[in-house]
């Protein structure tokens, strides 16, 4: 059974959290700031942890580079209510496998749980569409790696399926793929906006509000 | 000669270090400060031995400006933390050596005093306090520095001068003029920081009101609208569907406040603000939901270019919140650049398109022809039991497209 620890600082989210998980998992610990989470998660060790982006006394970033200085390996999924640019952006470079928004059903927290701990990644149609953001356009620096700085032409397509709303497995259709080969379609584009060191993708959630 | 054979990480304090020049508790250059930390005393101390030597003559300001000059350059060099070891075993000890010392420079200066001041030390230390104020970096920007850079160098100048005066001995009332004016303005350099400070502080005394301002404009609009609405939720909250169309309704509103709000004013220059938009106007009507995506949203549009596709937009959304049964209905919007893309998508009951009687003119009229007159094209693609896409394309006219900045 796949281990998940919640962190949040509203309680009835976490309860309400608790009780929706808790019937397909196992809910091995729970926190509700920065400190008491990388603790937390370096004594209970899930395979999964469901972050909250704003904390009291930081972020879901502060939380991810906590835990990995510790050592500890584990997935995060990061859960939020806020739509913005900068903070989904932030932390999914931080090393998130997945962003949702907090009016997600059940279903599909359960299912992005579930894809996060296999080490697939969960793109929301509004994650989808940073990403096209933040890859748009042909800017390439000379000191840019080609590889991690653009899309190739299928991950664009699959990113804007993702932005349109379709589920990997509709996208696996159009396509005439697999659902594997979207799910690594999807896996190899977070790993670019992790790895990709175009250093607009930085500033890129910033300047986009000032266009 | 053998060094010591031990390894820096064993000894506890470091041997002795260079003084740095102690900015904070600074009153001219934190030289006396410095060495009052060094030594061990008081740093007064310090400051009453400059001054005693500079009544010799001014042999202390010769001093100070050679030491100053020396700890910033040293300082400049110097990384790590600074410990600062007492030199002497007592504070009074410290205290007698250093009167000791300041004594004995007075008494070894003395005789110069009289024909080499005059005519060497005066000017050059004028000139090379003029140039220490100068260089010296205070962290102030542009505009500030080359005031102190002109002043410090007008100051260097009126030593030189003087020192030329001085020379060919015109008259005293002169060089006392000239003397005057330079000290005059070298105070005034000097003070030149705390004028700086003085007026940062009142322009964080305005930002501070600004910020105030600001948070009475947020106080009134989170009163105006998310406090009214929950009394109004509390009201109703026998009548779910109501309910949930208000809370809804707030939260879009309150997230088109807190992320869009430059926008939020000219409506329709972007694409976001104008979906929101008609997404609200659908929500009235329906209990759907929606989630809307956008993509290359620049602020250049022309609002009434893109007025047939939002409206487009709009019977859409409205079409698949009424007809297709789904309660989450995706918008992804992509402003590439020369076309602006639209998808409008429900995983609804669906329809076949064949099937479609031609009473049916909302879609054929009201999207597709609706697209056809502004030069774009729409397509529906739907399928039993599968949803429906709409699927809405507006090239931009090319002085539209050479204005953005992708």
């Amino acid at each position: 059974m796949i281990r998940v620890a919640l962190v949040d600082d509203h309680d009835l989210l976490r309860a309400g959290l608790r009780s929706t998980l808790s019937t397909h998992f196992e809910i091995v610990g729970e926190a509700d700031d920065v400190p008491d989470a990388s603790e937390m998660i370096a004594t209970s060790r899930p395979d999964v942890v469901v972050c909250d982006v704003h904390l009291p006394s930081g972020t879901a970033v502060d939380v991810i580079a906590q835990t990995l200085a510790r050592g500890v390996t584990t997935s995060f999924l990061a859960l939020s209510v806020s739509d913005e640019a900068e903070d989904v952006i932030s932390v999914i470079r931080a090393g998130a496998r997945g962003y949702l928004t907090k009016a997600s059903d059940a279903e599909q927290v359960i299912d992005a749980v579930t894809r996060v701990a296999e080490g697939d990644a969960v793109f929301s149609p509004q994650l989808a569409g940073f990403v096209l953001d933040a890859f748009a356009g042909q800017l390439t620096l000379p000191e840019a790696d080609p590889d991690l700085d653009q899309l190739t032409p299928r991950e664009r397509e699959v990113m804007r399926l993702l932005a349109r709303g379709f589920a990997y497995k509709e996208i696996a259709r159009r396509l005439t793929i697999s659902i594997k080969t979207v799910e690594s379609h999807a896996s190899a584009v977070l790993r670019k906006l992790q790895l990709s060191n175009r250093n607009e993708l930085a500033r890129w959630a910033a300047d986009r509000r000032l266009l | 000669m053998q060094s010591p054979p031990f390894p820096p990480s064993a000894v506890a304090a470091p041997r002795w270090q260079v003084p740095r020049l102690d900015r904070d508790a600074r009153w001219v250059g934190g030289v006396a400060a410095a060495i009052a930390r060094e030594i061990g005393v008081q740093s007064v101390v310090i400051r009453v031995a400059f001054v005693a030597l500079a009544v010799v003559g001014g042999w202390g300001l010769v001093l100070y400006a050679v030491a100053w000059a020396a700890l910033a350059f040293a300082s400049s060099r110097q990384e790590g933390r600074y410990v600062p070891r007492p030199k002497a075993a007592t504070p009074s000890h410290r205290v007698a050596a250093v009167a000791l010392i300041t004594v004995g420079l007075m008494v070894g200066l003395l005789p110069l005093t009289g024909s080499v001041f005059a005519l060497v030390v005066w000017p050059v230390g004028f000139v090379l306090s003029g140039m220490l104020i100068a260089w010296t970096r205070s962290g102030e920007d542009g505009s500030i520095v080359v005031v102190r850079v002109v002043a410090g160098v007008v100051v260097a100048i009126a030593g030189i001068a003087t020192f030329a005066f001085s020379r060919i001995e015109v008259v005293d009332a002169v060089l006392a003029l000239i003397v005057l004016v330079t000290v005059a303005g070298g105070v005034a350099i000097v003070a030149a920081p705390s004028v700086v400070r003085m007026s940062r502080d009142l322009d964080s005394e305005r930002l501070e009101r600004t910020r105030s301002d600001e948070r009475a404009r947020i106080n009134a609009h989170l009163h105006d609208s998310v406090l009214q609405t929950l009394t109004l939720i509390q009201q109703q909250c026998d009548d779910p569907v109501s309910t949930r169309r208000l809370a809804r309704r707030q939260e879009r509103e309150l997230r088109g406040w807190l992320y869009n709000r430059p926008s939020s004013d000219d409506e329709g220059h972007r694409l976001r603000p104008a979906l929101e938009q008609a997404a609200a106007d659908v929500e009235q009507h329906t209990d759907a939901v929606f989630d809307i995506v956008v993509v290359g949203d620049t602020d250049d549009l022309d609002a009434e270019d893109v007025a047939p596709l939002i409206d487009a937009t709009r019977e859409a959304m409205f079409n698949a919140a009424r007809h297709s049964g789904a309660d989450q209905i995706s918008v992804f919007a992509d402003r590439g650049v020369d076309v602006v893309e639209v998808f409008v998508r429900d995983e609804g009951s669906g329809f076949d398109p064949d099937d479609v009687a031609s009473d049916r003119r909302g879609v054929a009229e009201s999207i597709v022809g609706r697209m056809r007159r502004a030069g774009g094209t729409a397509t529906v693609t739907s399928e039993l039991g599968r949803g429906t896409e709409v699927e809405l394309s507006l090239p931009l006219r090319v002085s539209d497209a050479g204005k953005v900045a992708r």
